[in-house]
């Protein structure tokens, strides 16, 4: 392979995009842990984090969206639109593929429940949020699976810094649920700390 | 509570009231004098018994017609959550709100200590309009109320005049006890936190299931616009805001009452303030308006979630919303308090900010870290020679929290505040210079001690 010709675009395209899809969905899952977890990024507000969260998931959807389009025009291999979607229904890496069907299908619900939110009840709409958490490391798989390449070089350097900084984050997450102030005591613990800082000033 | 009651009335001219109609005057809700608590038979030789003549039909349109609204404060059309509720499968669950959790308000303990029958009787009226046989009356944690008001359930039950049956519930001591869907999470057995409600229309109790809550007061009018019709009720009141409403007025020497008045009467008439401006005097933040009581120099409209305004503003107002709403306060559940000329603003302020924040929930961050960080602020304010900068901060950080809780805790809270930084601007320079125009420490605003600290607190 000495360059990108038409035939060869499609196929550098949807590896490309599926690369900065699995950053952006990694960037969204440690923002989201962050969010849930109240915690802070320097210089901004703590609904900043909430924005920035939301949007980096929608720009992370733009990204699938070329990934799996790319995937299904390019004629290199042949990927049905039904495999796009449905679970281990293509001919080619049913089983890699598939994770990647699954991934694809589960971001699909948060963004319509997201969509929706206004108008359920918060418990659904939290629960189904929930399967963010599964999203990620289906598309994390997928990513080893259904590509050579990623076993070795750049690639795989993206994966393994994508999978260390989730774990991180998600040790965070873990330690600090076992240290939460219960609600009942949170406005008393906010004012201690405002009380203490005004007298420190 | 109800010990220290004193009861005013203001006089009424007493037309010729039609024959089997009581009379204009006022009160309605309490009984002419005294605090004697009206028993069944005294209730039922007063107003006779309750036959709603028309049914469900008749009593729906007649409410629609006195134009009732809720009296807990939100003054939300009571006839369109009838209404609601009539339509609801399975029939709603009734709760009648006496909660209460605004501690400068006494009027709904008052009226469930001395009318208790005209509130089940609006209880068992609002489990007509939703064809529900069972309802919850939600009462502060008070032994001797709770051993008053189940008596009068039983004395109703002895002579078989209810059709749905009635369950007291404890409020626990916070003041977001009352907030609707708070209730409606204490009646599902859990504790009374209040709760994001994304949908219109009545809250869900239980998946499938709805809950009507009305405030008592509004039970005890709908009792009377049930007996007398929706013309005898509009005869009290204003053509936008009919009728009368509970208040309570807290006067400049110190001493708290719970008055009925129409809608629409003078807010100088309640507090006794006199039209005049008084001087603003060199060492003083502004001027004041003498009263009956002492001189006044703001006025508390609404409670903890309502606003202050300047005294000389708030004698020429009447209490209406039409009135209030453009200077940013509203009738609320009727508290006015006359702050004297010889206290602080600032720091009368600082300390209800406090409670409030000590009151959040905890649920929401805007609210559970906003609030701590603006009453601090306000405490910061309210001491000796703040920094000058301390009053835009608090703009900005009020603009940051309202709006954003699941409830409208963060919203009220920061009206309040707001409204103290415009009110008392005059008293902040003051502060900033080192001086204080208040000489009398004690603190004239009622603020219970005690946050809650565990989840039982809220149950």
């Amino acid at each position: 392979m000495t360059g990108i010709t038409s035939s060869t675009a499609l196929w550098y395209a949807s590896r490309a995009t599926g690369v900065v899809t699995l950053l952006l969905l990694t960037t969204v899952v440690l923002l989201g842990i962050l969010v849930n977890r109240q915690g802070r990024l320097p210089g901004l507000p703590g609904f900043a984090v909430t924005g920035l969260h939301r949007n980096i998931s929608l720009l992370a959807v733009v990204f699938l969206a070329i990934h799996v389009v790319t995937a299904i025009v390019d004629p290199y291999v042949t990927i049905g639109l039904a495999a796009a979607v449905l679970p281990f229904a293509s001919a080619y890496k049913p089983f890699w593929l598939g994770l990647g069907a699954i991934s694809l299908d589960l971001v699909a619900a948060l963004i319509l429940t997201s969509l929706a939110r206004a108008r359920m009840s918060r418990r659904a709409w939290r629960s189904i949020h929930w399967l963010g958490y599964a999203a990620w490391p289906l598309a994390v798989l997928h990513s080893i699976g259904s590509s050579a390449d990623a076993r070795s070089g750049l690639t795989l350097g993206v994966l393994v810094a994508c999978v260390l900084a989730t774990a991180t984050a998600l040790a965070w997450r873990l330690s600090r649920a076992a240290r939460e102030i219960p609600r009942a005591g949170r406005a008393a613990a906010a004012l201690n700390r405002m009380s203490a800082r005004k007298a420190g000033l | 509570m109800t010990d220290s009651l004193t009861l005013q009335h203001l006089p009424m001219a007493a037309g010729n009231p039609p024959s089997g109609l009581p009379g204009l005057g006022l009160p309605r809700l309490l009984p002419g004098s005294g605090t004697v608590p009206v028993d069944l038979r005294a209730h039922l030789a007063e107003h006779g018994p309750l036959r709603p003549a028309g049914g469900r039909n008749g009593l729906l349109h007649e409410v629609a017609a006195a134009g009732l609204t809720g009296r807990g404060g939100a003054a939300f059309p009571v006839a369109r959550k009838l209404a609601a509720a009539a339509q609801a499968r399975p029939a709603p669950v009734v709760a009648g709100n006496g909660a209460e959790g605004e501690p400068a308000s006494s009027k709904d303990r008052s009226l469930l200590w001395i009318s208790p029958h005209l509130v089940l009787d609006g209880l068992q009226l609002a489990a007509v309009a939703a064809g529900s046989r069972s309802a919850v009356l939600y009462v502060p944690r008070s032994e001797r109320l709770h051993g008053r008001l189940a008596g009068a359930i039983a004395e109703r039950a002895a002579a078989g005049m209810d059709a749905a049956s009635v369950e007291l519930v404890t409020a626990p001591d916070r003041f977001l006890a009352g907030e609707e869907s708070a209730l409606v999470s204490r009646l599902a057995g859990g504790p009374a936190l209040p709760a994001y409600r994304p949908v219109r229309g009545l809250p869900r109790l239980a998946p499938g299931r709805t809950a009507l809550v009305q405030n008592v007061e509004t039970l005890a009018h709908l009792a009377l616009i049930a007996r007398y019709g929706a013309t005898w009720f509009r005869e009290a009141g204003t053509e936008a805001e009919p009728g009368t409403m509970l208040t309570t007025p807290h006067l400049a020497d110190g001493r708290i009452s719970v008055t009925e008045v129409p809608l629409g009467a003078s807010v100088a008439g309640l507090l006794g303030l006199d039209g005049i401006q008084g001087p603003a005097e060199a060492g003083t933040a502004g001027p004041w308006v003498p009263s009956a009581f002492g001189p006044v120099q703001a006025v508390l409209v609404g409670g903890y979630h309502g606003a202050w305004l300047p005294a000389a503003a708030a004698a020429a107002l009447p209490l209406a919303n039409a009135a209030l709403r453009p200077l940013g306060a509203a009738v609320g559940a009727g508290v006015l308090a006359a702050l004297p000329a010889d206290r602080c603003g600032l720091a009368e302020t600082a300390r209800v900010a406090r409670y409030l924040a000590l009151e959040s929930a905890g649920q929401c961050g805007p609210c559970f870290n906003g609030l701590p960080r603006i009453a601090a602020a306000v405490a910061h304010l309210a001491g000796p020679r703040p920094d000058p900068r301390a009053r835009a901060d608090l703009e900005r950080w009020a603009g940051l929290v309202a709006g954003r809780g699941a409830c409208h805790h963060p919203d009220g809270s920061v009206r309040f505040i707001r409204s103290a930084l415009r009110v008392f601007a005059a008293e902040a320079g003051l502060h900033e210079q080192g001086r204080c125009s208040g000489t009398d420490p004690r603190p004239f605003l009622p603020v219970p001690t005690g946050s809650p600290a565990t989840e039982e607190d809220w149950t």
